[in-house]
């Protein structure tokens, strides 16, 4: 098993950041290949937000349908599903996001599984929160390989929501939607402002309610590390054994 | 697209979409202005109507009754293919009902047109609870994926070579697999 060495690490941190973003009695989904999400979400549920619906794929517990991922797709084709996480190969100033190819369609360096109900989700949910581990000038770019899902569009198209954040291990950005762009809405602890723009691949406005991320709580982690863990497991079992600590009581 | 498929519809409006290059590369993909909100414009796509499907049961009876591992959309998917083939682990006695799915996924015989039994039929995936996905296998596959001579060279390995399930299980290291499974 990692022994993790600091007091928390990046993945806890950042589910730590995410939880703190949900709020009670939201209906909230948490989609494939999403354990940092998941972690935050139940985290959020255990602490501020006890009344939520929470639909995570691949979950037997926070699955409240019939059948399959269809059910999660519809109803947010509905306009009924609050929040959603997405991540994605590279994100760019104007809340692109690439979930398709690296270098040209027809002949790419890397072909990526593709859309997968994204280019949906990320208009008709009504909040979406990005997500993504490595924050660094290959994934944050001035303009994305490939559009899988557009961060705003034309006033003809319906759409419910969009982007709001961008969690990373090293700070959040905000959505600012009078200027289609993002800003610096914080950063974490032990890291700066400077270090941020220097591994983002735009320049970023300073949002007026900047501020520190308060570190992680006590209480936030002991639940994280405790019930969280346990629950985390059952859907994404490595994860929750390598990246957060248990914490026998 | 599947969803219209499955219902038999000439088309079917999407939700989002516009603004992502899907469109560029999808000429399938059609914008309109929606008949019902003019000045609105939305995506517009055919329905998929898959020549065949092929899915991966735990159970199948002989009337083709079929139980898959978890919670899953491929009723949908059965109803929009013309030909639907059922693999499965085992093929029992006793006929199959809703009932027998519970958390899992019933496919009705009447959208299934052919059941052949496939000991282990899901790897290198993972079935169920039955066995996981072999993740040697998975990347030996992804490896030579990645040009034309070397799949080619993987087909040849595992299924030009074999003439029967229990010869590509051998040659993939499955009867290892196998015991270990069942054990647990």
């Amino acid at each position: 098993m990692t022994e993790i060495t600091s007091e928390y690490s990046p993945e806890e941190l950042m589910a730590v950041v995410i939880s703190r973003e949900v709020r009670d009695l939201e209906t909230v989904g948490v989609g494939a290949a999403s354990p940092i999400p998941a972690a935050g979400c139940i985290l959020a549920e255990q602490l501020q937000a006890p009344h939520i619906t929470l639909i995570i794929l691949g979950s037997k517990e926070y699955y409240p349908f019939p059948a399959g991922s269809s059910e999660l797709h519809f109803l947010a084709q509905r306009g009924d599903l609050d929040l959603f996480f997405l991540s994605g190969i590279q994100m760019d100033r104007h809340g692109n996001i690439n979930l398709h190819v690296l270098g040209d369609y027809h002949s790419p360096q890397m072909r990526l599984p593709g859309a997968y109900g994204s280019a949906m989700l990320y208009y008709m949910a009504h909040r979406v929160i990005l997500f993504r581990t490595e924050h660094s000038r290959r994934t944050f770019v001035e303009k994305v390989d490939f559009v899988t899902a557009a961060g705003s569009t034309p006033e003809s198209v319906y759409r419910e929501g969009g982007p709001t954040l961008v969690v990373t291990p090293k700070a959040v950005l905000g959505w600012d939607s009078a200027h289609k762009g993002w800003a610096l809405e914080a950063v974490h602890p032990g890291s700066t402002v400077e270090e941020v723009q220097e591994n983002t691949g735009f320049p970023l406005e300073i949002s007026s309610s900047f501020k520190i991320t308060p570190p992680p709580t006590e209480r936030e982690l002991s639940v994280l590390r405790t019930i969280v863990r346990q629950k985390l497991e059952r859907i994404y079992p490595e994860f929750a054994r390598t990246k957060i600590r248990s914490d026998q009581k | 697209m599947v969803q219209a498929g499955s219902m038999g519809l000439p088309f079917i409006g999407v939700r989002g979409l516009l603004g992502s290059d899907l469109l560029r590369q999808r000429p399938d993909l059609k914008v309109e202005d929606n008949p019902f909100h003019p000045g609105e414009e939305v995506v517009i796509v055919p329905p998929i109507r898959p020549d065949v499907a092929v899915f991966h049961a735990l159970q199948a009876d002989r009337w083709g009754n079929a139980v898959t591992a978890g919670l899953r959309d491929d009723l949908m998917m059965a109803r929009a293919a013309r030909r639907v083939i059922v693999t499965t682990e085992e093929i029992t006695d006793q006929d199959l009902t809703l009932q027998d799915a519970v958390n899992n996924t019933f496919l009705p015989a009447i959208h299934v047109d052919g059941v052949v039994h496939a000991h282990f039929g899901a790897h290198p995936c993972r079935c169920g609870l039955l066995y996981p996905a072999d993740a040697v296998h998975i990347k030996e596959y992804l490896n030579a994926a990645k040009g034309e001579e070397t799949f080619r060279a993987y087909l040849d390995k595992y299924v030009y070579s074999v003439s029967s399930q229990q010869g590509y299980l051998q040659k993939a290291g499955v009867a290892a697999i196998t015991c270990e499974g069942n054990r647990q």
